[in-house]
């Protein structure tokens, strides 16, 4: 079997006295969709900041593409390999969407800015906003927001996205545009890991669902194991009550 | 009493050659607090705890003990310490800067912190590095947030600058000083002192005004 894309090994993360993962053990191959879902508080965002070291666990490994991130030189060419989306965008408020977009190319991979540009023209009509990009941010809904995001990171040439619900600060008439365009990036063969609140996405997309609460990973297995079939009782308890 | 213009009138290029001074001092001092409150605000965000003790008291002392004080410890008591004689010019200039850096360096602070969190993630998250996030994505905006602090710390330097006027360096205050001493026209002159200052704040305020339209805050 090839190497995994992202590998942790009993990654325990505490802030003070509060431990908010206790020991998780997960591995995403190349390809995969994995979704994870549990209730709030119960460490699901964590995880996903562990991937790329904005949270740096308390013990244990993160092993990203063959590279150990306890190693400091290795965070930041992980960071250029795993791009991020987050719940509340966090798109430069300063720069217009082509600007933000081209960056961290620029900047982190020395492309030329006419190079960038061409690519980041091909990814905001990737996600239809080929029309936005001298706009700024705060121009654009939420929907758009997120969609062009999404662009800057894949802007970079990631190997893997995390998307930290991505849908949760949006109003609901614009969740499925940003869905669709995940959905695209699924089928294209992304590797993805996504916390999100939205299980139909998760039955939909997801080649594998992650059950987590109280800091643990309790449940997982493809869509139908997890939501039609749930063996942990914290499980059926949290379907029961968002289902 | 009656308002004697003259003595104003034959003054006069004495108390624009004091504001030039005072407006001297200012731009020096407030361009090494700038540079002062630069290091101590990027001091503050190391992760090595004594380095952003020394920076807290800096802060602390500066900002919590009155600028004629400081003017008086560089100009009278460091010298008495070193066994040097300290040029006024280099005593104002000094005590003003090292005065200013602490405000200006809160200033920055609190610039810095108004940035959402998210934003540093965001420019981590790209492969950015710490160096150039702060620079490409915190400052930009941080910068922004500071144009009307800054602007006040200005003003309220250009006028804190008469305080030097006690160790007998001859800025606007202390030239109005030296004129009366001569004239006895104490009314007009402190008038026209007043007048000069006033057109200076105002300058400044309106420049500032400018800059936020500008930069559209």
């Amino acid at each position: 079997m090839d190497t995994p894309m992202i590998q942790m090994v009993d990654v325990v993360k505490s802030f003070g006295s509060n431990t908010v993962l206790k020991g998780v053990n997960l591995s995403v191959a190349q390809g995969e969709v994995v979704v994870i879902i549990g209730p709030s508080g119960s460490g699901k965002s964590t995880i996903l900041r562990c991937m790329n070291y904005l949270e740096q666990p308390t013990s244990g490994d993160v092993i990203v593409d063959g590279m150990n991130l306890n190693r400091k030189e290795n965070i930041n060419k992980v960071r250029t390999e795993v791009g991020m989306v987050f719940q509340r965008f966090n798109l430069f408020p300063h720069m217009t969407v082509l600007e933000n977009i081209i960056l961290a190319p620029k900047k982190v991979r020395g492309i030329s800015a006419d190079e960038a540009k061409e690519r980041a023209m091909e990814l905001l009509k990737k996600v239809g906003l080929a029309d936005k990009a001298d706009a700024y941010p705060e121009q654009l809904s939420g929907g758009q927001q997120q969609r062009v995001a999404i662009a800057r990171a894949l802007a970079m040439r990631p190997k893997a996205l995390l998307f930290d619900e991505p849908t949760s600060a949006l109003d609901p008439e614009m969740v499925h545009e940003v869905l669709d365009v995940m959905k695209k990036l699924a089928d294209e063969g992304m590797t993805m890991v996504v916390v999100t609140h939205e299980m139909g996405f998760a039955k939909e997309v997801a080649t594998r669902v992650l059950f987590v609460d109280e800091g643990k990973i309790l449940e997982e297995g493809t869509p139908y194991d997890v939501f039609d079939a749930p063996k942990n009782d914290r499980t059926k308890l949290f379907l029961s009550k968002i289902l | 009493m009656s308002f004697d213009w003259l003595i104003i009138w034959n003054n006069i290029g004495l108390l624009l050659h004091g504001a030039l001074i005072t407006i001297e001092i200012t731009i020096l001092s407030v361009g090494f607090g700038f540079c002062i409150g630069l290091f101590v605000s990027m001091a503050n965000l190391s992760h090595f705890k004594p380095l952003r003790i020394l920076m807290k008291c800096y802060v602390e002392i500066f900002r919590g003990t009155p600028l004629l004080v400081q003017i008086f410890m560089i100009y009278f008591a460091l010298p008495v310490l070193i066994g040097h004689r300290i040029d006024p010019f280099i005593a104002a200039v000094a005590a003003c800067s090292i005065n200013s850096g602490a405000y200006v360096s809160e200033i920055f602070r609190a610039g810095i912190q108004s940035i959402d969190k998210g934003q540093m993630e965001a420019g981590r998250s790209l492969g950015l590095s710490w160096g150039q996030t702060m620079r490409y994505i915190i400052w930009p905006q941080a910068f922004k947030a500071i144009i009307p602090p800054l602007g006040n710390e200005f003003i309220a330097m250009l006028k804190d600058t008469s305080l030097v006027s006690v160790i007998g360096f001859e800025e606007l205050t202390r030239t109005g000083q030296l004129i009366i001493a001569r004239t006895y026209g104490a009314f007009e002159i402190w008038s026209a002192v007043s007048v000069i200052y006033l057109a200076m704040t105002l300058s400044i305020s309106r420049f500032v005004a400018y800059l936020e339209r500008r930069y559209k805050i």
